[in-house]
């Protein structure tokens, strides 16, 4: 019992990281039309910024987070102009060109880093929560959910309530319309890159204390991102976020009971299963015949 | 006798209905005009006779079979086959290898046929079939040519040959005069009548008044997804309903 | 499908100097570059496989790990059957397309966009399965002591023997994929990418023509696999990750996806230049991302495009058609 509720909480607070992430992905499919693949190369950028301002440098983590934010808002917003700008009548080409620069991030990382083993950052936030005698969970993982609703709700904000999102939500649903009625598409698409980048950036901050940290962790974060898409409903973020809650929810338990592979196995069968299913997901709508 | 009968078929997409108890008998040799204002709901019948829709209620029989909800396939190899709106030809293909996939169904082969040239004679055959069809659609100067840099006149002209090579007994062609201008529109409406004189039956949607009322055996006129009215091109035009509803709206 | 006498004089001359190119390169070679040569035959077939994947216009990313089904077949044959390469090969090939058909049923129903991730997660999905199931496929570590086979007195093990074999299976086998791209079966996988409706409309099961191009590629893919892990000695997880399948896209893309031989070019031109920023080590991966993306950006149609572009740069000849990588 104890174990399962501790799961639950574990899951929330892994859920609360997953959607960060899988949220900005779906941003940038929805208003771009282009799949990120770089995307968890992001979240590996904005954790290594943490491991060498604040765990090397000694910089504050907060101050960390912010100029990890900023920087892989950097590395989105230049994404954006130089690779899928030129590349818009062609996804394909896109993806392609994210393929190149999650190499290129990759040996960035490997140089910073050096090729030595994965990297560790001591949690900044010391000391445990202890709800009902039995539940205890690190404060470090209390201030990681805080920051990631916040963050959800935040943007949730921007996007019903701003003039911003209504433009956002017009061009994912149809650019030429969109265009048609006086929005400007390519300033769209940098506010949803940038937005997307800075979620990555933060994603990394957070997850940066809880992990291990190398130019590799990229992998299993794009595979996560896909799967909590894929399920949630392409384009749909509120679904994004459901299925990020329920997966790391699934994902924590499965883990604890059957292991890491068998629950991400587990996680992509479910993902082909919906594809077939039910294609746009548990939010989703059917955008095109 | 009729080679086509379209019976009590009603599709629905979500709430909305597109077709709404549609029934009309084609005859074997026709031509058959399918008309009516935009959104009357002719593409969505000819996607459900050519099965790339599954209607919602009724039947298609073609021959005494059903074939409602048969995928496209299928439904061209038993014969129907249809053109498609505007342009639609495989651009980056010479007009040769265009034509040549239309004779899929008498020339498919398997892979180790391919592989080996055992099928030859039967592609030899598919090949010959293809240059009698250029001939007669009069774009053999042409075959080597890639399909996009046809003028559209001999685009049209290509698009009925890929369909003409599979050799159907109906074809369904998909408003064939659209964006023509006058000559081009009288050289597609004497190829249409050489298809129609080869044994070929034929159902077309089409807002160009000047050709459905010369070409048509019989018109069906359809609005808001249900038949408005049906007859002689000579019936159509004298019809009250179809002059307040259509015509007269022109 | 257009007949030209390949049997000239002049071709018979250009075959024969190849050839004998071919046959004569790995004496020029240190031992270890005669190692890369034969991967790099291996990968010839392995990029020629997958454009016959992609010629139906859909871009897959399972390829790698479809190699990895055949090695993985391979390496269990021998080590528990002690079967040899002449026996282990088809069935390399023949658990590929095996694997691939079962994959038709839930893929196959997606396109573009989902059958690129649907294909990705199938495949991490048994590559997971190898490193979870550790007593069948030796987890992370993978599967080793897979040796070459020994014939009339030849150790395949050296590496000059082993090219010759591999150059020879990897020729029939381009020869075959080469026969189907240019027989109606290629014409048809050509004419369901462009308009699919269209070719469905004189009676092309485009299902049938799709599931057939993954199983075949996967076939050619397997195969080759077992080729390599034959000579490599063992394979494991990582090697045919996706890692693998971004150096097989990159291969095809620079190269150029619209002719037969531009995939080849690719490989070849992509492997010597590896070679050649050896020295820069940890960098590689990122000069290999910076022209990928030069060349998706600058040289949409691969290297292939090359010739055409000088010729139409001079004024001789027509522009290049220019067909997008995903038809709208």
């Amino acid at each position: 019992m104890e174990l399962f509720l501790l799961s639950i909480v574990n899951g929330l607070i892994q859920g609360g990281f997953f959607a960060l992430f899988a949220v900005g992905l779906v941003l940038i499919f929805g208003v771009m039309g282009v799949v990120n693949f770089a995307h968890g190369e992001l979240v590996m950028v904005g954790a290594f910024t943490i491991w060498l301002l604040h765990a090397q440098y000694g910089l504050g983590y907060i101050p960390a987070i912010m100029v990890a934010i900023i920087l892989v808002t950097i590395i989105g917003l230049l994404m954006e102009r130089f690779l899928f700008r030129p590349t818009r009548s062609d996804p394909l080409a896109g993806l392609i060109c994210s393929i190149g620069v999650l190499f290129i991030l990759q040996v960035a990382a490997t140089l910073v880093g050096g090729d030595g083993p994965s990297k560790q950052v001591p949690p900044p936030f010391e000391g445990t929560l202890v709800l009902f005698e039995f539940l205890r969970i690190p404060y470090q993982r209390v201030f990681s959910l805080l920051i990631s609703v916040t963050a959800l709700g935040t943007l949730w904000f921007f996007l019903t309530r701003s003039k911003f999102g209504w433009a956002l939500r017009a061009v994912a649903q149809d650019r030429e319309a969109a265009s048609l009625q006086g929005i400007n598409s390519n300033r769209i698409s940098i506010i949803a890159i940038g937005v997307g980048a800075a979620l990555a950036g933060l994603a990394g901050g957070l997850v940066a204390p809880l992990t291990n940290i190398n130019p590799h962790m990229g992998h299993n974060v794009i595979i996560t991102a896909f799967i909590v898409t894929i399920v949630g409903g392409v384009g749909s973020l509120l679904g994004a976020v459901l299925a990020a809650v329920l997966y790391a929810m699934l994902h924590t338990f499965m883990t604890v009971y059957f292991g890491g592979t068998i629950a991400t196995i587990c996680g992509l069968i479910l993902m082909v299963v919906v594809l077939i299913v039910k294609p746009s997901g548990i939010m989703g709508v059917r955008v095109s015949e | 006798m009729a080679i086509l009968e379209i019976k009590n078929v009603t599709k629905q997409f979500g709430g909305l209905t597109a077709l709404n108890d549609v029934s009309f008998q084609v005859e074997e040799g026709e031509i058959r005009g399918l008309i009516g204002p935009n959104g009357a709901g002719k593409s969505t019948m000819f996607k459900n006779i050519a099965g790339f829709y599954t209607p919602t209620s009724g039947n298609i029989v073609y021959r005494g079979e059903n074939i409602e909800g048969k995928p496209p396939h299928t439904i061209s190899e038993m014969g129907i086959v249809r053109t498609f709106q505007e342009t639609t030809l495989f651009q980056e293909m010479t007009v040769f290898e265009n034509a040549l996939v239309g004779s899929h169904i008498k020339g498919r082969t398997d892979i180790f046929s391919a592989v080996l040239g055992l099928d030859q004679k039967k592609q030899e055959a598919a090949s010959e079939k293809v240059m009698e069809v250029l001939d007669f659609m009069g774009l053999s100067d042409r075959k080597d040519q890639y399909a996009s840099e046809l003028p559209l006149g001999s685009q049209r002209a290509l698009a009925l040959s890929i369909a003409l090579v599979s050799e159907p007994k109906i074809m369904l062609m998909d408003e064939p005069f659209a964006g023509m201008n006058p000559e081009e529109t009288n050289h597609m409406m004497d190829l249409t009548r050489k298809v129609q004189e080869s044994g070929i039956t034929l159902v077309l949607v089409e807002h160009d008044m000047k050709a459905v009322m010369g070409l048509c055996h019989h018109l069906t006129v359809l609005n808001f997804g249900v038949v408005l009215a049906q007859g002689t091109p000579e019936d159509i035009r004298n019809n009250e309903k179809v002059i307040e509803a259509y015509l007269g709206g022109a | 499908m257009n007949k030209k006498n390949i049997l000239t004089v002049q071709n018979v001359v250009w075959a024969a100097i190849l050839l004998a190119a071919l046959l004569a390169t790995p004496h020029f070679l240190k031992f270890y570059h005669q190692d890369l040569l034969i991967y790099l035959t291996i990968n010839v077939l392995v990029v020629c496989s997958y454009r016959l994947v992609t010629l139906t216009g859909e871009w897959s990313l399972i390829h790698a790990v479809m190699m990895g089904v055949g090695a993985y077949t391979a390496s269990l044959l021998f080590i528990h059957f002690g079967l040899d390469m002449w026996f282990t090969l088809p069935f390399a090939g023949g658990a590929a397309a095996l694997i691939a058909a079962l994959l038709c049923f839930p893929l196959l129903r997606m396109t573009q966009f989902y059958f690129l991730i649907g294909s990705f997660a199938a495949g991490e999905a048994i590559r997971l399965t190898w490193i979870e199931f550790v007593g069948v496929f030796g987890g992370t570590g993978g599967l080793r002591g897979v040796e070459a086979p020994i014939l009339w007195g030849i150790d395949f093990i050296d590496p000059i023997p082993y090219y010759y074999l591999s150059l020879f299976i990897v020729s029939v086998c381009l020869f075959i994929l080469y026969r189907i791209e240019n027989s109606r079966v290629g014409l048809t996988l050509h004419a369901i990418h462009w308009k699919a409706p269209l070719a469905e409309s004189v009676g092309v099961n485009a299902w049938r023509y799709r599931a057939l191009a993954f199983i075949v590629g996967s076939f050619f893919v397997g195969l080759a696999g077992g080729l390599k892990v034959h000579y490599l000695g063992s394979v494991s997880p990582n090697q045919m990750g996706i890692g693998f399948m971004v150096f097989i896209l990159i291969w095809v893309i620079v190269g150029g996806y619209n002719k037969f031989y531009g995939p080849i070019i690719g490989v070849i031109v992509l492997t010597v230049f590896d070679e050649s920023i050896r020295t820069f080590e940890v960098l590689r991966p990122a000069i290999y991302g910076a022209v990928l993306i030069l060349s998706v950006l600058f040289l949409p149609l691969g290297l292939e495009s090359i010739p055409g572009r000088l010729r139409s740069w001079f004024g001789v000849g027509s522009t290049p058609h220019e067909p997008p990588l995903t038809d709208q």
